[in-house]
């Protein structure tokens, strides 16, 4: 496979929460708000990018009965920096993603890139991996939390790190009158569930035309 | 086993260079930390002192952290109270201050785990509005039915439990120190 390949597979092709279906906690639970799926999305992005070329790296090294362990600890640590890095230096985004940050050592898409790719590929084909799945997570994330924001609450949350730095698009007609279902947890899987069906039928008819 | 011993080396190293990564950024980190909450409470005490000064700080007890008297011409006229209280996501924390007879002037969520966008709305001020000017003749309310607008918290009642729980108790506590 050609290196733009292994780069824009993770947007559509393998798209890693409507494809594979892989990293399913975060991506329900922190769509509320556009700007959380940034925020969760450029999290994943480091942490997967970091994981795999490490794990790259260390693909001869590490032993293949303790692979999960290591790659349990490199993203573990991985994900701390990026918590208390973020903690201290821009609060607003730590406080904002919550409990969220600390899931992201959890979130299957970073274990099952690693163990699915990167101990098998090159350092330069794992980094584009990492970057073509974060990128395609994010662009998932953003696509579900437009979807839920818009039809919950009547507005796009772009930017929102405290009360005076805010950017906040209002829909009018929808902001009154909100399907408020759409932000609590039922409006994720509802969500999720049609756009599932959407993403099938998509590649149902290019198998068929194909 | 000299198999065993070189996995169970490598494994070892590992670890051994993310805890010392780990530690690094940890000292790094840390003061900057610190003096993020230090900031934030402090400025978050101005915000709800109502115009008055914060006066000597002494102990509270039970969901009472601990309690600031607000002073004018040396004159207590009110508290704030650090409180705390069990939201959706954990325990949370606010502060909140009063007038000597337990009416609400201001009140900030300060640490919580609440769900963004649900919960998390808790730390606007507009939440707390929600609750200002109750405590002393009209007690604060404590069902999303006493609202004037019951669907802004809707989807968060846990949340809202818990605040205004912590809220109605420091007016109460407030009430029993009789102006002291």
């Amino acid at each position: 496979m050609s290196h733009t390949k292994e780069l824009t597979k993770g947007i559509f092709k393998e798209n890693p929460v409507f494809i594979i279906m892989l990293g399913m906690c975060p991506t329900l639970g922190v769509t509320t708000q556009v700007f959380n799926a940034i925020g969760m999305g450029a999290g994943v992005i480091f942490v997967l990018l970091c994981s795999n070329i490490i794990i790259s790296l260390l693909r001869k090294v590490i032993p293949d009965s303790i692979r999960i362990p290591s790659y349990i600890v490199i993203i573990a640590s991985f994900v701390t920096i990026v918590e208390m890095v973020m903690h201290a230096y821009v609060p607003a985004v730590y406080s904002a993603l919550g409990v969220y940050l600390p899931l992201i050592v959890v979130n299957c898409i970073i274990l099952g890139r690693a163990e699915a790719f990167a101990n098998k590929n090159t350092v330069l084909d794992s980094a584009l991996d990492a970057i073509g799945m974060g990128v395609g997570f994010t662009l998932s994330l953003i696509l579900i939390a437009a979807i839920r924001e818009i039809l919950g609450a009547g507005q796009i949350t772009l930017i929102n790190l405290s009360e005076s730095a805010r950017v906040i698009i209002s829909i009018p007609g929808l902001k009154d009158s909100p399907i408020r279902v759409m932000t609590l947890a039922a409006g994720a899987l509802l969500v999720m569930g049609y756009l599932k069906a959407l993403f099938n039928w998509m590649g149902d008819r290019k198998a068929k035309r194909g | 086993m000299k198999q065993y011993l070189k996995i169970a080396l490598i494994l070892f190293a590992i670890c051994a260079v993310a805890a010392a990564l780990l530690a690094v950024v940890n000292a790094v980190t840390a003061p900057q930390i610190a003096a993020n909450a230090l900031k934030e409470t402090s400025a978050a005490l101005m915000d709800i002192s109502g115009g008055y000064d914060l006066g000597e700080k002494r102990e509270g007890d039970g969901n009472v952290n601990y309690v600031i008297t607000l002073v004018e011409n040396k004159e207590i006229k009110g508290y704030v109270l650090e409180l705390t209280s069990n939201g959706y996501g954990g325990p949370i924390t606010l502060v909140a201050s009063y007038k000597t007879d337990g009416e609400l002037i201001g009140a900030k969520m300060m640490a919580n785990s609440e769900t963004p966008g649900l919960g998390k709305k808790s730390e606007e001020s507009w939440y707390m509005a929600q609750f200002v000017g109750f405590g002393a003749t009209a007690p604060i309310p404590t069902s999303k039915n006493d609202l004037a607008d019951p669907s802004l918290v809707s989807g968060a009642t846990v949340t809202f439990t818990g605040v205004s729980g912590a809220l109605k108790n420091g007016s109460e506590y407030v009430k029993s120190l009789g102006g002291k």
